[in-house]
């Protein structure tokens, strides 16, 4: 495939948002190297990823720990995640009443993210739960704290303009969960070219235009051929409308035409292991949303990878793990770091025996610390992307990575955290998320004392509190339990 | 009179006290570290303050904070505990630890747990197999946890128990079970042992514990058995007649007592130290302490709500964007609470600086000798109307001295 751009950096401008790629090419299949820079933003270095929210906060950290212990400087949120009250009690979602200066995002304040990250919205969550209904021609399903909806996509450009993120993924018309049948697949691009339409019209609006925010297109994850029509429109009436793309199958990239290449990537196809991430590098994808990286956190997994990796002992030949299951006892009385050498504010403070302890005793403080450690351990891994890139030893540096590691993440042995409704994924075969708990003498009062608190409270709401709750009602959990 | 008092690893100095009330403002000097007194310690029951970390800790104004024994005598352990070297180690908190002795815990949690003289028998909550938590137990694993201060094993029984044979028996008790406990305790150069007032609500029986106990001479005193379901005028009338009893020069330890105005008032009545897991326990469940009264921040109201948690409150949470803080809202507590911990531990961070600012605010009252003018206008506030101020706040207070109504 020819490079529509021969040489040196290849751009895309307009007056908020930049990205500039530079080494080695611009072509898709190959890795790249880039700069995505954005008005009073810290810019991000690709390949990057962004931290992926719930509610807006990234799970298990408040925003201070966000600002001061990671390096986050790019967040996603899922508009799903703020419209419960609109969707199932017809009010405005609070976040659209967030007092705000013109060039401010109302839902930034709202969320309390700081101003200097990136803030990238879009409909659903990541990953999203699969839903019943299939989308109508005008809407997708979607999931919020009060149960299954639909989005129109009509409201969904109110909320982009009310909301003002610096990036907004277009709604496309994807599936989540099983693959769309033949004449589904047909109607995909054009309901997706619609909705795309209605959104370029809705943010280039004279009066409620939302000249702040970057427009990245879905590409669908179906083939080319499949969706031509749409894909076309991308890159002639819609091209002067879009500053990025948006990938749901990593097989996608074969799709995006050659005059769209100059455009940053964004990557929400499922990756479940660093193996795949490199995989994707690989071919061109630039920015990731990783579900891995909180999955870990909640099983007890500190990750301990990292690229390059390091040079192998030839005497020990087994693989070295992806990650550290921190719920065995063997690490009781550990007082070394996560990982050796890692300078993240859990392994600079904290020890082995203390995560230990955390987990064992359900303290959500042990979450919290692999939270920090997990994110640390992936802006390395990024860093250490493009170094090699940058270098020219990408290839061979994963192909060493690729051969010391195990293939897939150790299995989760120990019990999560506790999870909500509106965060759980109901497959047909699954156990129960976090099965009852024994009734553990040690915690008998304290939960006895929550019990009663939690039913004084609800005594308290009941006639007013609205069931936002989607705690796993009738699990056979003892109601205490679910409060710690 | 002396208003000081040091022994080998405490140091107890009274800089200020009320002309009014029996309020003191002193400074406990501590292995690790000064606390200023009056003080609310936040219980981390786990060696874990509800999502915190020791540093988010430090930075709500904390220096000592509880944990607590029975429960880490369960995870992670003795043994584990000699292994890493304490709780400090285990934790990471550079700040002061008291922990209680287990027996309060055991005797609460556990149904089957039963009392003799040898000390607490109870079955293991592991395997059901008997076991027995003895003076010396709770001291030798007291010791390997390393806390600051130390709590004796008492026998504690509610203060409401209309029997008064078996008060009688568990003050009593209680005094024998200290001498075993200063006997038994191995580090005393290291960790301050404190005893516990006993005898529920029979002022006799607490004047007779108070004497003896203070015989003993422990680095510092604690009135135990409250805060179980009594009424607030026997709770005032108790604090009130130990703390006229007891050494001027000795930290003064009223154990689960957090409630805002319990503890201004304690004060008054002359106490320096407080626990509670209330504030924390709260936080979880979505309320907000404020100055003028508790939120529930799940009520549907506070959806629109964009202020602050508190406006006048100066927590990370509380402080706007361009006060350097968070600038939180009601309203984003209302979206998280109780669907991301983040949310529970915005409020858990707020809850906390909330308790230990307002005791800093009462200690600079009581230093600059204001402290009646400070009651008076805290109750104002909290309660608009000065004829809502329930009427066993205003009759203790008005017993040291202070008319809330005047
Ligand atoms: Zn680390
Ligand atoms: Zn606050």
């Amino acid at each position: 495939m020819a490079a529509v751009h021969d040489h040196g950096p290849a751009r895309l401008s307009s007056s908020i948002c930049s990205f500039e790629l530079q080494s080695p090419s611009p072509e898709a299949n190959k890795p790249r190297i880039g700069h995505l820079s954005f008005q009073d933003r810290v810019p991000i270095e690709t390949p990057h990823y962004v931290a992926v929210s719930s509610r807006g906060a990234v799970p298990h950290l408040s925003q201070d720990m966000m600002r001061g212990n990671t390096r986050i400087n790019a967040m996603y949120a899922a508009i799903e995640d703020f419209i419960e009250k609109a969707t199932h009690q017809s009010q405005t979602p609070p976040v659209f009443n967030f007092p705000a200066a013109p060039h401010e995002s109302p839902l930034r304040k709202f969320i309390a993210l700081q101003k200097s990250a990136l803030l990238i919205l879009g409909p659903r969550r990541i990953p999203p739960l699969p839903c019943p209904a299939s989308s109508t021609h005008s809407a997708i399903s979607i999931v919020t704290a009060l149960g299954y909806g639909m989005l129109e996509y009509t409201d969904y450009i109110e909320a982009v303009q009310k909301l003002r993120p610096d990036i907004v993924l277009g709604m496309g018309d994807v599936l989540f969960g099983h693959k769309p049948g033949f004449k589904r697949r047909d109607m995909m691009g054009d309901r997706t070219l619609a909705w795309m339409k209605g959104l370029v019209e809705g943010m280039t609006d004279e009066e409620n235009g939302t000249p702040r925010t970057a427009l990245f297109a879905p590409i669908l994850p179906i083939e080319a051929e499949q969706q031509s029509y749409y894909l076309d429109a991308l890159k002639d009436e819609l091209s002067d409308h879009i500053s990025g793309l948006v990938l749901y199958d990593i097989a996608s990239i074969d799709a995006i035409s050659p005059t769209l290449h100059h455009l940053p990537r964004l990557s929400l196809a499922p990756i479940s292991t660093p193996h795949d991430l490199l995989n994707a590098i690989s071919l061109g994808h630039d920015i990731f949303a990783i579900p891995f990286i909180t999955s870990a956190s909640d099983a007890g997994i500190a990750l301990s990878f990292s690229f390059p990796s390091p040079t192998q002992d030839p005497n020990t030949p087994t693989a070295l793990p992806l990650g550290i299951d921190m719920w065995s006892p063997t690490h009781a009385t550990s007082l070394s770091p996560l990982s050796p050498n890692c300078t993240c504010y859990t392994c600079t403070h904290h020890h082995r025996a203390y995560i230990q302890h955390l987990l064992n005793a359900k303290e959500m403080l042990g979450w919290v610390l692999l939270q920090l450690h997990n994110h640390h351990i992936i802006d390395e891994f990024f860093a250490g992307v493009r170094t090699s890139i940058k270098q020219n030893s990408f290839q061979e540096t994963r192909t060493a990575f690729h051969k010391l590691y195990t293939a897939e993440l150790p299995e989760k042995t120990g019990q999560g955290p506790r999870v909500r409704g509106y965060q759980f994924k109901s497959e047909k075969s699954e156990p129960r998320r976090n099965p009852p708990a024994y009734r553990a003498l040690d915690h008998g009062k304290e939960k006895l004392d929550d019990a009663k608190e939690k039913l004084a409270e609800a005594e308290k709401l009941s006639l007013s509190v609205d069931a936002g709750d989607l705690e796993e009602r009738g699990s056979g959990e003892g109601l205490g339990e679910k409060v710690d | 009179m002396s208003t000081s008092s040091q022994s080998a690893a405490l140091k107890f100095e009274i800089l200020a006290r009320c002309s009014t009330t029996k309020a003191r403002a002193s400074i406990l000097t501590l292995p690790h570290g000064p606390v200023p007194l009056p003080i609310f310690q936040p219980v981390a029951t786990q060696a874990s303050l509800k999502g915190l970390t020791p540093v988010q800790l430090a930075q709500t104004g904390c220096n000592l904070c509880l944990n607590n024994t029975y429960h880490l005598g369960l995870k992670p352990g003795q043994e584990t505990l000699e292994v890493i070297g304490g709780a400090h180690v285990l934790q990471g908190w550079k700040g002061n630890i008291l922990t209680d002795s287990g027996g309060f815990q055991m005797v609460s949690l556990l149904e089957l747990a039963k009392i003799t003289e040898e000390g607490v028998c109870f079955s293991s909550p592991h395997d059901g197999t008997p076991m027995l938590l003895t003076p010396e137990h709770s001291i030798s694993l007291q010791n390997t946890i390393g806390s600051d201060i130390i709590m004796q094993l008492d026998d504690v029984i509610v203060t409401t128990s209309p029997d008064a044979v078996r008060m009688k028996e568990a003050m009593q008790r209680s005094i024998r079970w200290l001498d075993r406990c200063i006997a038994a305790h191995k580090r005393p150069e290291k960790q301050n042992l404190f005893c516990i007032i006993q005898g529920g609500l029979d002022l006799e029986m607490r004047k007779i514990c108070c004497e003896e106990m203070a015989r003993r001479d422990t680095p510092g005193i604690a009135i135990g058995g409250l805060s179980g379901g009594e009424d607030k005028v026997s709770y005032c009338q108790v604090v009130d007649t130990c703390t006229d009893l007891l050494p001027q020069n000795k930290p003064r330890y009223v154990m689960g007592v957090g409630y805002p105005e319990d503890l201004v008032v304690s004060v008054a009545l002359g106490a320096d130290m407080f626990d509670c897991v209330w504030p924390t326990r709260t936080a979880r469940f979505g309320n907000a302490i404020t100055a003028t009264g508790n939120l529930n921040l799940r009520h549907a109201s506070f959806a629109n709500d964009f202020t602050p948690i508190d406006a006048d409150c100066s927590c990370e949470c509380c402080r706007s964007e361009e006060k350097g803080g968070l600038g939180i809202t009601r309203a984003y507590i209302y979206h998280v609470a109780s669907k991301e911990t983040a949310g529970a531990h915005l409020l858990t961070m707020h809850n906390v600086h909330y308790l230990l600012s307002l005791m800093g605010k009462v200690r600079a009252a009581i230093i600059e000798d204001r402290y009646p003018e400070f009651l008076r206008s805290y109750f104002r506030k909290a309660y608009g109307d000065m004829q809502k101020i329930p009427t066993w706040a205003t009759t203790a207070l008005r017993k040291v001295g202070v008319d809330l109504r005047a």
